[in-house]
């Protein structure tokens, strides 16, 4: 970086020295996200406390055309924090303050840097939580769930982030502090508080957010049914869906992430079921039962050889652990994975499971699958090794593969980790030319100079190239 | 004079869209805007003649207002010109549906009551109760971000639109979301174009997130001795892990159906055990706070009212319906202010959805003259006033035109408007559609 010294000491000025990472052994904590495979050095990375700090950086950013990047809990799943071409990370995990917690409206004013979680646990003695729950929930931020539009488990029947944000501060990328939405849940004009969630980051960084609280369900049915085959539970799946239901969550993990659970965390899972299902109801207790006995039945008669029905919140939350630990355990099945995040009509998941597995046979890399099988959202969790270049060469072929064929079965690329560096190149494959130019239309507008967040969500030329694709003129 | 011109274009649309892709004047008025007629209605059935219209509009400087069924047209500020009107109807095609995915994929015109009626057979519903239930079609719905008293626990389009596609003012066919229910590829510019109405591009086709059916549905009509009291019970019941579908505070009379107000009407939607179970839970808190009255519809009767319900907001050459934006809790404060400075209006009715925030009031105009016109303005602005001090916003749904001379219908926008300008600028680079309708001159 040009320049690197003055803007050091220019950033300094503003924040305070301690507040300024310039060694590369500090900075090496910031060189990726949770989609470890993609690293790339920040030059500095600097603490914020506050808007106008925030707001200060990023105009010092601008008289020097750095990049900048906005950071919170670093659990990114497509590398959409990655400094590409070097620059500043803008560090919000210390403007972590709950601002104002209105039950009564159903509303939180929080800092961006605010972790997932302790929302939440600032508001359950109430009777209320903050409704989207990704994997990563005691880690993650809420500022970087609005950047990802996140979501969870329950998001089947409670929506992703979006549908949980009713106001945002943002710093644009210029300096300018704006308001968009407020606390109410409408307000005239274009909803630009929609546009910026799901944005990565590239339209602005999020300062303070108004989001939504939801009362806490009256009761919880959650049901776990072991299956012979993964064909059998996807197959209960559409059932039980088409049969009327919308349960809070309705998960699937298959027989290689059973096993792997199985041995690191001992939850009692038999070694040899071909799928697990887990379908959390919740709601109100009365007519409840009914619900949970038309799973059962619907489980039965797919060759379900085995129902827990948790018997109290103690049980339950370890069905949950039992899920939510399968992410922690692939480090016993190969030093590094890739985790896909396709989306297909849920109908067509049996067939697409198939695909999977025939992808990862032709590949010869094993492919574990743990994901949220109620909105069709896939979780194929490539497992090899990034020391060995051949592998990492099929690992490539095996998701060009299996995103092309969430694509042909009219679905998309990524359900709820992002596009970010990782998922650029496969772009094509389910937006034109034209659709792909209405999204940076917009990102100019937002970000003229691209120095907030470069280098993510678009195709390159080679892109293009990669996929066969003829590439574009426009 | 404009005869012979407006004949003219007639000819030249017809050569676009065909003799039966034009409305026969004297019909032109269904498609009126405020006091405006539209030279031409066109009603193209394809992308591809939706494209040729618009940029015949384009070579020919002409505006274009896009519609559905017309029921939207008296949403905004009056527009600086109607030239020409492009209806959806034409697009009427239910073009995928698989139960079992939940969702369903329509071009815009086809009409909702259309639509319920095929998801029906297979148990299934957009739960969406948004005005003019007939008539309006999804495309209609969409642009307007047109919803109704159930979004309180269905949501609106921005929870249930999953992808659309549209053509821009250019003739570009764009997509964007997908067919799915879980999609962050890119930006999501559904959220853009929702609520936009119109002023961004025409929405050609659009996939929705849909609903199984309800084995029961039930509607709770209680009275309360004063408004005060009715709001109590409200919050209590949205402060619960009660799951009301609607929960609609009534003063002043809602229309074609005979209700003793003050009066919450509720929603309560499921299996019948959950049902039976709730309404016993609202009759204690009902009961609690003082009810004078409280009466379980189901049938005709109830669909009656919650037909009555959807309608509140329905423009009526002589009312002014405005829409107020506010905290829950601010809802009961604003509805008696509001009572208190507006007792010697006519037709006076009030409709809040308390557990969305928002309140309708409408008052009949007796008259177009100006110092009506004036005097309405003027009661609008203090509402709007009420609204603003507690952090809410407020709109006009609908009015006679004379008063919106008078009046922004939109209200002040804050700091983001500067981007919105610019995202109408971009995207609408000729202002082709609907200028000056939407908020700030957009």
């Amino acid at each position: 970086m040009i320049e690197k010294n003055r803007i050091t000491s220019e950033l300094s000025d503003l924040v305070g020295a301690a507040n300024v990472l310039t060694d590369s052994t500090a900075l090496s904590v910031y060189e990726c996200d949770g989609a470890t495979l993609f690293k790339a050095s920040p030059d500095i990375v600097v603490f914020a406390e506050s808007t106008e700090h925030v707001s200060k950086i990023v105009r010092l950013a601008n008289k020097f055309s750095v990049p900048f990047i906005a950071r919170g809990g670093g659990t990114g799943l497509s590398g959409g924090m990655l400094p590409v071409n070097g620059g500043i990370i803008i560090a919000l995990n210390r403007m972590d303050r709950i601002l104002e917690i209105d039950v009564k409206n159903q509303r939180a004013v929080v800092e961006p840097g605010v972790v997932n979680l302790l929302l939440t646990q600032a508001v359950e003695d109430r009777g209320y939580y903050f409704a989207p729950d990704p994997s990563s929930q005691k880690a993650c931020t809420i500022g970087g769930n609005i950047a990802e539009n996140s979501g969870g488990p329950h998001t089947l029947k409670y929506g992703v982030t979006t549908d949980h944000v009713t106001g945002l501060e943002v710093v644009m990328p210029d300096g300018e502090i704006v308001e968009f939405g407020g606390y109410v849940e409408e307000t005239p004009g274009y909803d630009l508080r929609g546009l910026m969630v799901g944005c990565e980051g590239t339209f602005g960084i999020v300062t303070k957010a108004i989001v939504r609280l939801t009362r806490k369900p009256q009761a919880y049915q959650t049901l776990l049914g072991v299956f012979e085959t993964i064909d059998d539970a996807s197959s209960a799946v559409s059932k039980i869906i088409g049969a009327g239901m919308i349960p809070a969550a309705l998960e699937m993990m298959d027989s290689l992430v059973i096993k792997t659970v199985e041995e690191a965390f001992h939850w009692g899972f038999p070694l040899d079921a071909g799928a697990v299902l887990i379908v959390e109801l919740d709601g109100i207790s009365a007519g409840m039962r009914h619900q949970a006995e038309q799973i059962t039945e619907i489980f039965n008669s797919h060759n379900c050889r085995e129902i827990h029905r948790a018997k109290d919140e103690t049980d339950r939350q370890n069905i949950w652990k039992s899920r939510k630990s399968a992410f922690g355990s692939f480090g016993r099945l190969a030093p590094s994975y890739i985790t896909q995040d396709g989306v297909v009509p849920r109908t067509q998941l049996p067939k697409v499971l198939r695909r999977v597995a025939e992808i990862s046979e032709k590949y010869s890399i094993p492919i574990a699958n743990v994901f949220h099988a109620g909105d069709g959202n896939i979780h194929p969790v490539v497992l090899f090794d990034e020391r060995d270049p051949d592998q990492c060469e099929r690992v490539d072929a095996v998701n060009m593969e299996i995103l092309t064929v969430c694509a042909e079965v009219g679905g998309t690329i990524t359900g709820e980790h992002g596009i970010g560096v990782e998922k650029m190149d496969y772009m094509p494959l389910i937006y034109s030319p034209e659709d792909l130019l209405v999204m940076t239309t917009v990102r100019d507008i937002f970000n003229p100079s691209k120095l907030c967040n470069p280098g993510k969500i678009f195709p390159t030329t080679e892109s293009y190239v990669k996929l066969g694709i003829e590439s574009p003129t426009v | 004079m404009t005869e012979p011109v407006n004949n003219r274009l007639r000819v030249e649309l017809s050569q676009l869209v065909g003799e039966n892709g034009i409305l026969h004047d004297d019909q032109d008025n269904l498609y009126g805007v405020d006091d405006l007629l539209p030279k031409a209605v066109t009603l193209p059935d394809s992308v591809g003649e939706i494209r040729d219209v618009l940029n015949y509009a384009a070579d020919n400087k002409l505006s274009v207002i896009p519609a559905g069924s017309g029921t939207k047209l008296g949403i905004g500020n009056p527009p600086e010109r109607v030239d020409l009107v492009v209806s959806t109807l034409g697009l009427n095609e239910v073009l995928e549906y698989e139960p079992g995915d939940l969702t369903a994929t329509v071009q815009s015109g086809v009409r909702l009551a259309d639509l319920q009626a095929k998801l029906a057979e297979n148990g299934q519903c957009l739960p969406f109760d948004p005005p003019y239930l007939n008539r309006a079609t999804l495309g209609g719905i969409v642009a307007a971000n047109s919803s109704g008293p159930s979004s309180l626990y269905y949501g609106n389009s921005r929870n249930r639109v999953l992808g659309m596609q549209l053509v821009q003012s250019n003739g570009a066919a764009v997509k964007c979301g997908g067919k799915v229910v879980k999609n962050v590829a890119g930006y999501d510019l559904n959220k853009l174009y929702i609520g936009s109405f119109g002023t961004l591009g025409i929405i050609t086709e659009i996939t929705f997130k849909l609903n199984p059916l309800p084995e029961v549905e039930r509607t709770m009509l209680i009275t309360f001795k004063s408004v005060t009291q009715a709001s109590r019970a409200a919050i209590e019941i949205a402060d619960s892990q009660l799951l009301p579908i609607f929960l609609n505070l009534i003063v002043g009379g809602a229309p074609s159906v005979d209700i003793v107000d003050p009066c919450l009407v509720i929603g309560i939607d499921g299996h019948h055990e959950t049902v039976d179970w709730q309404m016993n839970q609202i009759r204690a808190a009902a009961n609690l706070n003082d009810a004078t009255g409280v009466e379980v519809k189901d049938g005709a009767y109830q669909r009656d009212v919650r037909t009555s319900m959807s309608a509140f907001p329905e423009s009526n050459p002589q009312m002014v319906v405005c829409k107020a934006h506010l905290r829950m809790t601010d809802v009961e404060k604003f509805i008696t202010a509001a009572l208190d400075q507006c007792s010697d209006l006519l037709d006076l009715r009030v409709l809040g959805l308390i557990g969305n925030g928002v309140v309708y009031f409408a008052f009949s105009v007796p008259s177009a003259d100006t110092a009506s016109a004036k005097f309405a303005s003027i009661v609008i602005a203090e509402l709007r006033n009420h609204a603003r001090n507690v952090g809410g916003n407020l709109i006009v749904e609908s009015a006679p035109t004379s008063i919106k001379r008078h009046v922004d219908v939109w209200g002040e926008i804050g700091s983001s408007l500067k981007l919105m300008q610019q995202i109408k600028a971009r995207l609408d680079p000729l202002n082709l559609f609907c200028p000056g309708r939407f908020v700030s001159g957009i």
